[in-house]
Protein backbone atom coordinates (compact mmCIF):
# COMPACT_ATOMS: atom_id res chain seq x y z
CA UNK A 1 0.00 0.00 0.00
CA UNK A 2 2.79 2.25 1.16
CA UNK A 3 4.77 1.24 -2.09
CA UNK A 4 1.53 2.76 -4.32
CA UNK A 5 1.19 5.69 -2.13
CA UNK A 6 4.76 6.46 -2.85
CA UNK A 7 4.22 5.97 -6.41
CA UNK A 8 1.00 7.44 -7.12
CA UNK A 9 2.10 9.58 -10.07
CA UNK A 10 3.47 6.26 -12.06
CA UNK A 11 0.77 4.30 -11.26
CA UNK A 12 -1.88 6.63 -12.08
CA UNK A 13 -0.07 7.32 -15.27
CA UNK A 14 -0.11 3.79 -16.62
CA UNK A 15 -3.57 3.04 -15.63
CA UNK A 16 -4.64 6.45 -17.53
CA UNK A 17 -2.81 5.40 -20.25
CA UNK A 18 -3.78 1.74 -20.53
CA UNK A 19 -7.75 3.33 -20.12
CA UNK A 20 -7.18 5.71 -22.34
CA UNK A 21 -5.58 3.79 -25.22
CA UNK A 22 -8.16 0.48 -24.58
CA UNK A 23 -11.21 2.76 -24.66
CA UNK A 24 -10.16 5.20 -26.81
CA UNK A 25 -8.89 3.04 -29.61
CA UNK A 26 -12.02 0.87 -29.13
CA UNK A 27 -13.91 4.50 -29.71
CA UNK A 28 -11.81 5.55 -32.19
CA UNK A 29 -12.76 2.31 -34.14
CA UNK A 30 -16.41 2.40 -33.88
CA UNK A 31 -16.47 5.92 -34.90
CA UNK A 32 -14.88 5.22 -38.03
CA UNK A 33 -16.97 2.24 -38.80
CA UNK A 34 -19.95 4.69 -38.29
CA UNK A 35 -18.50 7.43 -40.27
CA UNK A 36 -18.15 5.13 -43.71
CA UNK A 37 -21.54 3.60 -43.10
CA UNK A 38 -23.02 6.91 -43.04
CA UNK A 39 -21.24 8.20 -46.05
CA UNK A 40 -22.15 5.35 -48.15
CA UNK A 41 -25.86 5.88 -46.81
CA UNK A 42 -25.48 9.31 -47.80
CA UNK A 43 -23.22 9.31 -51.26
CA UNK A 44 -26.49 10.55 -52.93
CA UNK A 45 -26.46 14.18 -51.14
CA UNK A 46 -23.18 15.79 -52.73
CA UNK A 47 -21.28 18.64 -51.86
CA UNK A 48 -18.72 20.76 -53.20
CA UNK A 49 -16.70 23.60 -52.24
CA UNK A 50 -17.14 25.57 -55.92
CA UNK A 51 -18.95 28.85 -55.02
CA UNK A 52 -20.46 29.33 -57.51
CA UNK A 53 -24.21 27.57 -58.06
CA UNK A 54 -24.72 25.30 -61.34
CA UNK A 55 -25.62 27.55 -64.40
CA UNK A 56 -29.17 26.12 -64.17
CA UNK A 57 -32.40 28.43 -64.98
CA UNK A 58 -35.06 26.49 -63.28
CA UNK A 59 -34.66 28.59 -59.78
CA UNK A 60 -33.72 26.85 -56.93
CA UNK A 61 -34.49 27.41 -53.24
CA UNK A 62 -31.70 26.81 -51.02
CA UNK A 63 -31.06 27.19 -47.11
CA UNK A 64 -27.97 27.25 -44.83
CA UNK A 65 -26.98 23.83 -43.55
CA UNK A 66 -24.70 23.43 -41.00
CA UNK A 67 -23.32 19.94 -38.62
CA UNK A 68 -20.44 20.89 -36.24
CA UNK A 69 -19.46 18.55 -33.70
CA UNK A 70 -17.21 18.74 -30.34
CA UNK A 71 -15.01 16.30 -29.98
CA UNK A 72 -11.90 15.76 -27.50
CA UNK A 73 -8.55 13.91 -27.51
CA UNK A 74 -8.01 10.46 -25.18
CA UNK A 75 -5.27 10.58 -22.75
CA UNK A 76 -3.07 8.13 -24.81
CA UNK A 77 -3.25 10.53 -27.48
CA UNK A 78 -3.08 13.60 -25.48
CA UNK A 79 0.20 12.55 -23.98
CA UNK A 80 1.87 11.03 -26.71
CA UNK A 81 0.82 14.61 -28.03
CA UNK A 82 2.39 16.25 -25.50
CA UNK A 83 5.61 13.73 -25.65
CA UNK A 84 5.65 15.12 -29.41
CA UNK A 85 5.94 18.42 -28.73
CA UNK A 86 9.04 18.15 -26.68
CA UNK A 87 10.91 16.99 -29.66
CA UNK A 88 8.62 18.39 -32.92
CA UNK A 89 7.56 16.95 -36.04
CA UNK A 90 4.07 15.39 -36.89
CA UNK A 91 1.71 14.88 -34.23
CA UNK A 92 -0.03 11.68 -36.03
CA UNK A 93 -1.94 10.89 -32.91
CA UNK A 94 -4.33 14.48 -33.45
CA UNK A 95 -4.23 13.91 -37.04
CA UNK A 96 -7.27 10.89 -37.05
CA UNK A 97 -9.00 12.89 -34.11
CA UNK A 98 -9.64 15.93 -36.61
CA UNK A 99 -9.94 13.44 -39.48
CA UNK A 100 -13.15 12.00 -37.40
CA UNK A 101 -14.43 15.36 -36.65
CA UNK A 102 -13.84 16.56 -40.28
CA UNK A 103 -15.83 14.04 -41.53
CA UNK A 104 -18.36 13.50 -38.56
CA UNK A 105 -19.42 17.69 -39.39
CA UNK A 106 -19.61 16.90 -43.04
CA UNK A 107 -21.98 13.84 -42.92
CA UNK A 108 -24.24 15.73 -40.57
CA UNK A 109 -24.50 18.89 -42.87
CA UNK A 110 -25.70 16.53 -45.32
CA UNK A 111 -27.90 14.91 -43.14
CA UNK A 112 -29.72 18.38 -42.72
CA UNK A 113 -29.60 19.25 -46.18
CA UNK A 114 -31.75 15.55 -46.90
CA UNK A 115 -34.15 16.46 -44.32
CA UNK A 116 -34.64 19.41 -46.42
CA UNK A 117 -35.12 17.43 -49.27
CA UNK A 118 -31.74 18.66 -51.52
CA UNK A 119 -28.84 16.64 -53.02
CA UNK A 120 -26.45 19.40 -53.54
CA UNK A 121 -24.33 21.40 -51.27
CA UNK A 122 -22.08 24.18 -52.36
CA UNK A 123 -19.90 26.46 -51.23
CA UNK A 124 -18.96 24.19 -48.36
CA UNK A 125 -17.04 25.73 -45.36
CA UNK A 126 -15.19 23.85 -42.42
CA UNK A 127 -13.74 25.44 -39.78
CA UNK A 128 -12.22 24.09 -36.59
CA UNK A 129 -11.52 26.15 -33.25
CA UNK A 130 -10.32 25.26 -30.23
CA UNK A 131 -12.77 24.83 -27.51
CA UNK A 132 -10.40 24.28 -24.83
CA UNK A 133 -9.37 28.06 -24.21
CA UNK A 134 -6.21 27.23 -26.36
CA UNK A 135 -4.39 26.98 -22.73
CA UNK A 136 -1.85 23.90 -22.32
CA UNK A 137 -3.94 23.12 -19.12
CA UNK A 138 -7.25 23.16 -20.56
CA UNK A 139 -9.23 20.41 -22.02
CA UNK A 140 -8.01 19.45 -25.80
CA UNK A 141 -11.42 19.66 -27.51
CA UNK A 142 -11.92 21.09 -30.79
CA UNK A 143 -14.97 21.93 -32.38
CA UNK A 144 -15.46 21.08 -36.11
CA UNK A 145 -18.12 23.07 -38.68
CA UNK A 146 -19.20 22.46 -41.59
CA UNK A 147 -21.78 24.51 -43.45
CA UNK A 148 -22.32 25.30 -47.10
CA UNK A 149 -25.60 26.32 -49.02
CA UNK A 150 -28.07 23.05 -49.66
CA UNK A 151 -30.16 23.83 -53.04
CA UNK A 152 -33.18 21.53 -54.64
CA UNK A 153 -35.22 23.19 -57.81
CA UNK A 154 -38.12 25.21 -56.64
CA UNK A 155 -41.44 23.64 -56.61
CA UNK A 156 -44.23 25.79 -56.51
CA UNK A 157 -46.95 26.20 -54.18
CA UNK A 158 -49.31 24.08 -55.97
CA UNK A 159 -47.99 21.05 -57.04
CA UNK A 160 -46.70 20.82 -53.35
CA UNK A 161 -50.14 21.30 -51.85
CA UNK B 1 -32.11 26.04 -37.36
CA UNK B 2 -34.20 24.97 -40.27
CA UNK B 3 -37.62 25.28 -38.28
CA UNK B 4 -37.00 28.81 -37.09
CA UNK B 5 -35.33 30.49 -40.22
CA UNK B 6 -38.47 28.95 -42.26
CA UNK B 7 -41.02 30.78 -40.48
CA UNK B 8 -39.18 34.50 -40.45
CA UNK B 9 -39.37 33.64 -44.19
CA UNK B 10 -36.08 34.87 -45.11
CA UNK B 11 -33.75 32.80 -47.11
CA UNK B 12 -29.95 32.59 -45.61
CA UNK B 13 -27.47 31.56 -47.53
CA UNK B 14 -23.55 31.46 -47.87
CA UNK B 15 -23.91 31.71 -52.04
CA UNK B 16 -23.25 35.23 -53.20
CA UNK B 17 -25.27 34.30 -56.57
CA UNK B 18 -28.72 32.13 -55.79
CA UNK B 19 -29.67 30.04 -59.14
CA UNK B 20 -32.23 31.73 -60.85
CA UNK B 21 -32.75 34.44 -58.44
CA UNK B 22 -32.14 38.57 -59.04
CA UNK B 23 -30.83 40.46 -56.24
CA UNK B 24 -33.32 43.86 -56.30
CA UNK B 25 -30.82 45.72 -53.83
CA UNK B 26 -28.60 45.22 -51.53
CA UNK B 27 -28.76 46.25 -47.60
CA UNK B 28 -26.28 46.11 -45.62
CA UNK B 29 -24.09 43.70 -43.69
CA UNK B 30 -26.02 42.04 -40.98
CA UNK B 31 -24.79 40.28 -37.84
CA UNK B 32 -25.70 38.31 -34.72
CA UNK B 33 -23.69 36.80 -32.10
CA UNK B 34 -23.71 35.62 -28.85
CA UNK B 35 -20.67 34.92 -26.12
CA UNK B 36 -21.34 30.87 -24.41
CA UNK B 37 -19.84 29.33 -20.97
CA UNK B 38 -19.37 26.14 -20.33
CA UNK B 39 -21.85 24.53 -17.88
CA UNK B 40 -19.63 23.91 -14.53
CA UNK B 41 -21.38 20.20 -14.38
CA UNK B 42 -20.60 19.83 -18.06
CA UNK B 43 -17.29 20.60 -17.92
CA UNK B 44 -16.83 18.37 -14.66
CA UNK B 45 -18.01 15.49 -17.26
CA UNK B 46 -16.20 16.17 -19.88
CA UNK B 47 -13.00 16.15 -17.83
CA UNK B 48 -13.89 12.96 -17.03
CA UNK B 49 -14.80 12.26 -20.93
CA UNK B 50 -11.39 13.30 -21.62
CA UNK B 51 -9.99 9.93 -20.53
CA UNK B 52 -11.47 7.84 -23.01
CA UNK B 53 -11.65 11.01 -25.38
CA UNK B 54 -14.91 10.56 -28.20
CA UNK B 55 -17.57 13.39 -28.82
CA UNK B 56 -18.27 15.67 -26.05
CA UNK B 57 -22.09 15.68 -26.80
CA UNK B 58 -22.84 18.77 -24.58
CA UNK B 59 -20.63 21.08 -26.03
CA UNK B 60 -21.37 19.82 -29.46
CA UNK B 61 -25.09 21.08 -28.06
CA UNK B 62 -23.96 23.73 -26.44
CA UNK B 63 -22.29 25.12 -29.38
CA UNK B 64 -25.12 24.47 -32.05
CA UNK B 65 -27.53 26.51 -29.06
CA UNK B 66 -25.17 29.32 -29.80
CA UNK B 67 -25.20 29.07 -33.65
CA UNK B 68 -28.76 29.16 -33.84
CA UNK B 69 -29.11 32.02 -31.34
CA UNK B 70 -26.27 33.95 -33.78
CA UNK B 71 -28.38 33.30 -36.77
CA UNK B 72 -31.29 33.76 -35.68
CA UNK B 73 -29.98 37.34 -34.25
CA UNK B 74 -28.50 38.30 -37.43
CA UNK B 75 -31.81 37.05 -39.47
CA UNK B 76 -33.79 39.55 -36.89
CA UNK B 77 -31.50 42.50 -37.76
CA UNK B 78 -32.06 41.63 -41.43
CA UNK B 79 -36.06 41.61 -40.81
CA UNK B 80 -35.35 45.04 -39.51
CA UNK B 81 -34.33 46.86 -42.34
CA UNK B 82 -36.45 44.93 -44.56
CA UNK B 83 -34.65 42.40 -46.33
CA UNK B 84 -35.94 38.84 -47.54
CA UNK B 85 -32.66 37.22 -47.68
CA UNK B 86 -29.54 36.93 -46.07
CA UNK B 87 -26.39 36.43 -48.54
CA UNK B 88 -22.59 34.98 -48.04
CA UNK B 89 -23.26 34.75 -44.45
CA UNK B 90 -20.14 33.67 -42.79
CA UNK B 91 -19.69 32.02 -39.05
CA UNK B 92 -16.70 32.20 -36.76
CA UNK B 93 -16.34 31.58 -33.47
CA UNK B 94 -13.42 32.33 -31.12
CA UNK B 95 -12.78 32.01 -27.40
CA UNK B 96 -12.61 34.40 -25.44
CA UNK B 97 -11.49 33.19 -21.96
CA UNK B 98 -11.02 29.61 -21.03
CA UNK B 99 -14.38 27.99 -21.11
CA UNK B 100 -15.93 30.49 -23.20
CA UNK B 101 -16.32 31.41 -26.89
CA UNK B 102 -18.14 33.81 -28.88
CA UNK B 103 -19.95 32.99 -31.57
CA UNK B 104 -20.65 35.46 -34.63
CA UNK B 105 -23.15 35.21 -37.44
CA UNK B 106 -22.15 37.44 -40.56
CA UNK B 107 -23.87 38.43 -43.66
CA UNK B 108 -25.04 40.42 -46.63
CA UNK B 109 -28.91 41.30 -46.27
CA UNK B 110 -30.50 41.51 -49.55
CA UNK B 111 -33.73 41.82 -51.56
CA UNK B 112 -34.62 39.25 -53.98
CA UNK B 113 -37.20 39.22 -56.60
CA UNK C 1 -22.58 6.71 -58.16
CA UNK C 2 -24.89 9.89 -58.26
CA UNK C 3 -24.55 12.33 -60.73
CA UNK C 4 -25.83 15.79 -61.44
CA UNK C 5 -26.25 16.68 -64.87
CA UNK C 6 -26.47 20.22 -65.14
CA UNK C 7 -26.20 21.35 -69.01
CA UNK C 8 -25.77 24.53 -70.21
CA UNK C 9 -25.93 26.41 -74.16
CA UNK C 10 -22.30 27.36 -74.95
CA UNK C 11 -22.64 28.81 -79.07
CA UNK C 12 -24.28 25.67 -80.55
CA UNK C 13 -22.78 22.44 -78.43
CA UNK C 14 -24.24 21.43 -75.47
CA UNK C 15 -22.11 21.41 -72.89
CA UNK C 16 -22.74 18.62 -70.16
CA UNK C 17 -21.44 20.02 -66.62
CA UNK C 18 -21.14 16.63 -64.09
CA UNK C 19 -21.08 16.62 -60.64
CA UNK C 20 -20.01 13.62 -58.50
CA UNK C 21 -19.01 13.03 -55.74
CA UNK C 22 -16.11 10.17 -55.96
CA UNK C 23 -14.47 8.77 -52.66
CA UNK C 24 -11.12 9.96 -52.16
CA UNK C 25 -8.37 7.66 -49.88
CA UNK C 26 -9.42 8.33 -46.45
CA UNK C 27 -5.75 6.96 -45.32
CA UNK C 28 -4.07 9.48 -47.02
CA UNK C 29 -5.11 12.04 -43.95
CA UNK C 30 -4.03 10.22 -41.25
CA UNK C 31 -0.34 7.75 -39.86
CA UNK C 32 -1.81 4.44 -40.20
CA UNK C 33 1.74 3.38 -37.93
CA UNK C 34 0.39 1.63 -34.55
CA UNK C 35 0.10 4.16 -32.12
CA UNK C 36 1.85 2.02 -29.15
CA UNK C 37 5.30 2.21 -31.57
CA UNK C 38 4.99 6.25 -31.35
CA UNK C 39 4.53 6.06 -27.99
CA UNK C 40 7.27 3.43 -27.63
CA UNK C 41 10.09 5.53 -28.92
CA UNK C 42 8.79 9.14 -27.44
CA UNK C 43 8.53 7.77 -24.08
CA UNK C 44 11.22 5.55 -23.74
CA UNK C 45 13.30 7.91 -25.65
CA UNK C 46 12.65 10.39 -23.46
CA UNK C 47 12.92 8.57 -20.31
CA UNK C 48 16.37 7.07 -21.54
CA UNK C 49 17.60 11.22 -22.13
CA UNK C 50 16.08 12.30 -18.75
CA UNK C 51 17.80 9.07 -16.98
CA UNK C 52 21.46 9.81 -18.73
CA UNK C 53 20.63 13.48 -18.72
CA UNK C 54 20.07 13.11 -14.77
CA UNK C 55 23.14 11.22 -14.03
CA UNK C 56 25.31 13.93 -16.36
CA UNK C 57 23.98 16.50 -14.83
CA UNK C 58 23.90 14.92 -11.00
CA UNK C 59 27.58 14.59 -11.48
CA UNK C 60 29.01 17.58 -13.07
CA UNK C 61 26.17 19.35 -10.59
CA UNK C 62 27.59 17.50 -7.34
CA UNK C 63 31.60 17.58 -8.37
CA UNK C 64 31.20 21.48 -9.12
CA UNK C 65 29.18 21.64 -5.79
CA UNK C 66 32.07 19.71 -3.80
CA UNK C 67 34.99 21.98 -5.25
CA UNK C 68 33.01 25.16 -3.78
CA UNK C 69 35.74 26.20 -1.00
CA UNK C 70 34.31 24.48 2.05
CA UNK C 71 34.35 28.22 4.16
CA UNK C 72 31.66 29.64 1.23
CA UNK C 73 30.27 26.31 2.21
CA UNK C 74 30.15 27.38 6.12
CA UNK C 75 29.29 30.63 5.56
CA UNK C 76 26.26 30.01 3.47
CA UNK C 77 25.45 27.57 6.05
CA UNK C 78 26.28 30.35 9.22
CA UNK C 79 22.05 30.28 9.31
CA UNK C 80 21.57 26.52 10.31
CA UNK C 81 24.18 26.85 12.56
CA UNK C 82 22.76 29.64 14.07
CA UNK C 83 19.08 27.46 14.05
CA UNK C 84 20.71 24.91 16.16
CA UNK C 85 23.39 26.62 18.25
CA UNK C 86 20.35 28.89 19.64
CA UNK C 87 17.91 26.44 20.12
CA UNK C 88 17.53 26.72 24.35
CA UNK C 89 19.18 23.62 26.57
CA UNK C 90 18.55 22.48 29.54
CA UNK C 91 20.90 21.22 31.98
CA UNK C 92 20.54 17.62 30.16
CA UNK C 93 20.81 18.74 26.83
CA UNK C 94 23.95 20.92 27.85
CA UNK C 95 25.55 17.69 28.84
CA UNK C 96 24.62 15.14 25.65
CA UNK C 97 26.11 18.27 23.71
CA UNK C 98 29.22 18.42 25.45
CA UNK C 99 29.91 14.44 25.37
CA UNK C 100 28.94 14.59 21.61
CA UNK C 101 31.17 16.91 20.79
CA UNK C 102 33.60 15.34 22.95
CA UNK C 103 32.85 12.19 21.12
CA UNK C 104 33.41 14.13 17.85
CA UNK C 105 36.77 15.33 18.24
CA UNK C 106 38.16 11.86 19.29
CA UNK C 107 37.00 10.98 16.05
CA UNK C 108 37.83 13.61 14.11
CA UNK C 109 41.41 13.25 15.39
CA UNK C 110 42.07 10.27 13.32
CA UNK C 111 39.86 10.79 10.31
CA UNK C 112 41.89 13.53 8.99
CA UNK C 113 39.70 16.23 8.13
CA UNK C 114 40.98 18.79 5.30
CA UNK C 115 42.77 22.26 6.48
CA UNK C 116 39.83 24.53 7.67
CA UNK C 117 37.49 22.08 7.60
CA UNK C 118 35.50 21.73 10.90
CA UNK C 119 32.49 19.86 12.53
CA UNK C 120 29.54 21.58 14.76
CA UNK C 121 27.11 18.48 16.78
CA UNK C 122 24.15 19.63 17.34
CA UNK C 123 21.49 17.72 20.03
CA UNK C 124 18.00 17.58 19.62
CA UNK C 125 15.93 16.64 22.50
CA UNK C 126 13.39 15.31 19.91
CA UNK C 127 11.87 11.62 19.96
CA UNK C 128 12.95 11.19 16.38
CA UNK C 129 15.38 8.51 15.65
CA UNK C 130 17.22 10.30 13.15
CA UNK C 131 21.07 11.80 12.70
CA UNK C 132 22.14 13.56 9.89
CA UNK C 133 24.88 16.18 8.54
CA UNK C 134 24.02 19.24 6.90
CA UNK C 135 25.61 21.85 4.76
CA UNK C 136 28.79 23.58 6.75
CA UNK C 137 29.91 20.70 8.66
CA UNK C 138 26.66 20.65 10.73
CA UNK C 139 26.03 17.48 12.22
CA UNK C 140 22.64 17.25 14.67
CA UNK C 141 21.23 14.48 16.74
CA UNK C 142 18.29 13.34 17.78
CA UNK C 143 17.59 12.38 21.38
CA UNK C 144 15.11 9.41 19.87
CA UNK C 145 18.20 7.87 18.46
CA UNK C 146 21.04 8.24 20.97
CA UNK C 147 18.71 6.37 23.41
CA UNK C 148 18.15 3.65 21.40
CA UNK C 149 22.60 2.65 21.80
CA UNK C 150 24.09 0.67 24.52
CA UNK C 151 27.99 1.50 24.17
CA UNK C 152 29.90 4.75 22.85
CA UNK C 153 31.16 2.24 20.11
CA UNK C 154 27.89 2.28 18.42
CA UNK C 155 27.02 6.10 19.05
CA UNK C 156 30.46 6.85 17.42
CA UNK C 157 29.87 4.52 14.34
CA UNK C 158 27.03 7.25 13.50
CA UNK C 159 28.98 10.14 14.75
CA UNK C 160 31.90 9.12 12.02
CA UNK C 161 29.63 8.35 9.62
CA UNK C 162 28.29 11.85 9.93
CA UNK C 163 31.26 13.28 10.07
CA UNK C 164 32.17 11.18 7.04
CA UNK C 165 29.81 13.30 4.75
CA UNK C 166 30.53 16.61 6.00
CA UNK C 167 34.72 15.71 5.08
CA UNK C 168 33.60 14.28 2.02
CA UNK C 169 31.63 17.86 0.91
CA UNK C 170 28.10 14.99 0.68
CA UNK C 171 25.67 17.93 2.27
CA UNK C 172 27.03 20.31 -0.86
CA UNK C 173 26.93 17.78 -3.54
CA UNK C 174 23.31 16.68 -2.95
CA UNK C 175 22.47 19.91 -3.30
CA UNK C 176 24.24 20.76 -6.21
CA UNK C 177 22.86 17.82 -7.93
CA UNK C 178 19.40 18.55 -6.42
CA UNK C 179 19.22 21.41 -8.06
CA UNK C 180 20.65 20.78 -11.58
CA UNK C 181 18.56 17.75 -11.86
CA UNK C 182 15.47 19.37 -10.36
CA UNK C 183 15.71 22.49 -12.25
CA UNK C 184 16.05 20.26 -15.74
CA UNK C 185 13.41 18.09 -14.65
CA UNK C 186 10.73 20.55 -13.98
CA UNK C 187 11.54 22.22 -17.58
CA UNK C 188 10.91 19.08 -19.02
CA UNK C 189 7.78 17.93 -17.07
CA UNK C 190 6.19 21.50 -17.67
CA UNK C 191 6.91 21.17 -21.22
CA UNK C 192 5.33 17.94 -21.62
CA UNK C 193 2.37 20.05 -19.73
CA UNK C 194 0.32 17.14 -18.35
CA UNK C 195 0.35 16.56 -14.35
CA UNK C 196 0.86 12.71 -14.50
CA UNK C 197 3.16 12.43 -17.18
CA UNK C 198 5.40 15.05 -15.43
CA UNK C 199 5.69 13.43 -12.63
CA UNK C 200 6.22 9.92 -13.87
CA UNK C 201 9.22 11.72 -15.26
CA UNK C 202 10.29 13.27 -12.53
CA UNK C 203 10.57 10.37 -10.70
CA UNK C 204 12.74 8.33 -13.41
CA UNK C 205 14.94 11.96 -12.85
CA UNK C 206 15.26 11.13 -9.51
CA UNK C 207 16.52 7.55 -9.86
CA UNK C 208 20.24 8.94 -10.24
CA UNK C 209 20.07 10.59 -7.43
CA UNK C 210 19.33 8.35 -5.49
CA UNK C 211 22.16 6.13 -6.57
CA UNK C 212 24.48 8.81 -5.93
CA UNK C 213 22.81 9.13 -2.48
CA UNK C 214 23.72 5.19 -1.96
CA UNK C 215 27.18 5.53 -2.73
CA UNK C 216 27.16 8.48 -0.44
CA UNK C 217 26.13 6.06 2.42
CA UNK C 218 28.69 3.81 1.43
CA UNK C 219 31.66 5.87 1.27
CA UNK C 220 30.68 7.25 4.44
CA UNK C 221 30.45 3.59 6.45
CA UNK C 222 33.85 2.99 4.55
CA UNK C 223 35.04 5.86 6.11
CA UNK C 224 33.47 5.38 9.34
CA UNK C 225 34.36 2.00 9.85
CA UNK C 226 38.32 3.23 9.48
CA UNK C 227 37.80 5.88 12.34
CA UNK C 228 35.96 2.99 14.71
CA UNK C 229 39.15 0.73 13.90
CA UNK C 230 41.48 3.55 14.61
CA UNK C 231 40.07 4.67 17.90
CA UNK C 232 38.68 1.48 19.60
CA UNK C 233 40.91 -1.48 17.87
CA UNK C 234 37.35 -3.41 16.55
CA UNK C 235 34.73 -2.79 14.47
CA UNK C 236 31.87 -4.35 17.34
CA UNK C 237 30.28 -0.74 16.90
CA UNK C 238 28.86 -0.89 13.44
CA UNK C 239 27.58 -4.36 14.25
CA UNK C 240 25.24 -3.01 17.15
CA UNK C 241 24.52 0.37 15.51
CA UNK C 242 23.39 -1.20 12.29
CA UNK C 243 21.33 -4.13 14.53
CA UNK C 244 19.32 -0.91 15.88
CA UNK C 245 18.83 1.06 12.72
CA UNK C 246 17.79 -2.66 11.32
CA UNK C 247 15.33 -2.80 14.61
CA UNK C 248 13.88 0.99 13.72
CA UNK C 249 13.09 -0.15 10.30
CA UNK C 250 15.98 -0.01 8.12
CA UNK C 251 16.96 3.69 7.57
CA UNK C 252 15.94 7.18 6.85
CA UNK C 253 12.59 6.06 4.81
CA UNK C 254 10.77 3.27 6.77
CA UNK C 255 8.35 3.69 3.72
CA UNK C 256 8.86 1.91 0.25
CA UNK C 257 9.20 -1.57 -0.39
CA UNK C 258 12.74 -2.73 0.10
CA UNK C 259 13.89 -2.91 -3.28
CA UNK C 260 17.42 -0.93 -3.08
CA UNK C 261 17.41 0.73 -6.42
CA UNK C 262 14.42 3.17 -4.85
CA UNK C 263 16.24 4.04 -1.82
CA UNK C 264 18.46 7.11 -0.44
CA UNK C 265 20.24 4.61 1.76
CA UNK C 266 21.68 0.68 1.07
CA UNK C 267 19.84 -1.98 2.98
CA UNK C 268 20.53 -2.30 6.61
CA UNK C 269 21.52 -5.79 5.57
CA UNK C 270 24.00 -4.94 3.23
CA UNK C 271 25.67 -2.46 5.16
CA UNK C 272 26.00 -4.71 7.99
CA UNK C 273 27.49 -7.39 4.99
CA UNK C 274 29.61 -4.67 3.66
CA UNK C 275 31.53 -4.15 7.73
CA UNK C 276 32.30 -8.16 7.73
CA UNK C 277 33.36 -7.95 4.31
CA UNK C 278 35.72 -4.66 5.19
CA UNK C 279 36.93 -5.84 8.41
CA UNK C 280 38.10 -9.29 6.98
CA UNK C 281 39.77 -7.57 3.54
CA UNK C 282 41.58 -4.37 6.04
CA UNK C 283 42.64 -7.44 8.74
CA UNK C 284 40.29 -4.95 11.71
CA UNK C 285 38.71 -7.14 14.55
CA UNK C 286 34.98 -7.74 13.83
CA UNK C 287 34.23 -7.89 17.87
CA UNK C 288 35.73 -6.30 20.92
CA UNK C 289 35.23 -5.08 24.39
CA UNK C 290 32.48 -2.18 23.91
CA UNK C 291 32.94 1.24 25.63
CA UNK C 292 30.54 1.99 28.39
CA UNK C 293 28.46 5.07 27.28
CA UNK C 294 29.36 8.40 28.37
CA UNK C 295 27.33 9.85 31.49
CA UNK C 296 25.00 11.80 29.89
CA UNK C 297 24.49 9.60 27.45
CA UNK C 298 23.95 6.71 30.09
CA UNK C 299 21.67 8.96 31.53
CA UNK C 300 19.58 9.84 28.53
CA UNK C 301 19.00 6.34 27.87
CA UNK C 302 18.13 5.59 31.88
CA UNK C 303 15.69 8.27 31.14
CA UNK C 304 14.28 6.44 28.57
CA UNK C 305 13.69 3.37 30.29
CA UNK C 306 12.32 4.94 33.14
CA UNK C 307 8.51 5.40 32.23
CA UNK C 308 8.66 1.20 32.04
CA UNK C 309 9.38 1.00 35.49
CA UNK C 310 6.91 2.77 36.15
CA UNK C 311 4.26 0.40 35.63
CA UNK C 312 2.00 -0.62 39.01
CA UNK C 313 3.07 -3.70 40.08
CA UNK C 314 0.53 -6.01 40.20
CA UNK C 315 -1.75 -6.47 43.78
CA UNK C 316 -0.43 -9.03 45.92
Amino acid sequence: MDFILNFLDVFLFFGLLVLGFSVGRWKERRHYKSIREREAKYANILAFAVRYPPDVVTPQDCQLVAGSVVISSDYFKQIVAGLRTLIGGKLSSYESLLDRARREATLRMKEQAQRFGATLVINVKVESTTVSGGTRRGLPAMEVIAYGTALKPRVSPTTQA
Amino acid sequence: MANALLQDNIMVANLEIVPGRRVRSHLGMVQGSTVRAKHAGKDFLAGLKNIVGGELKSYTELMQEARDEATRRMVEQAKSIGANAVLNVRYSATSITVGAAEILAYGTAVVME
Amino acid sequence: MVRLQHHQQSQDKRVYLQYENRQPDETVNYNREHPLKEFAWLFFGLLGVVLVGAMVLGFFGGEIAARVPFSVEKDYARRINEHWENKPRDVEGEAVRAALRELAAKLAAVMNLPQGMSVDVHYSPEGIANAFATLGGNVVFYRGLLEKFDSEDAVALVMAHEIAHAKLRHPAASLGRGIAVGLTLSLVSAAVGERAAGGVLQTAGTLPLLKYSRDQESDADTEALAALAAVYGHVGGARDAFGVMAKLGGGDTPRGPQVNILRTHPLTADRIAAVDRMAAERGWRADGERTPLPLALAKLKLKAAQPAKEIPAPER
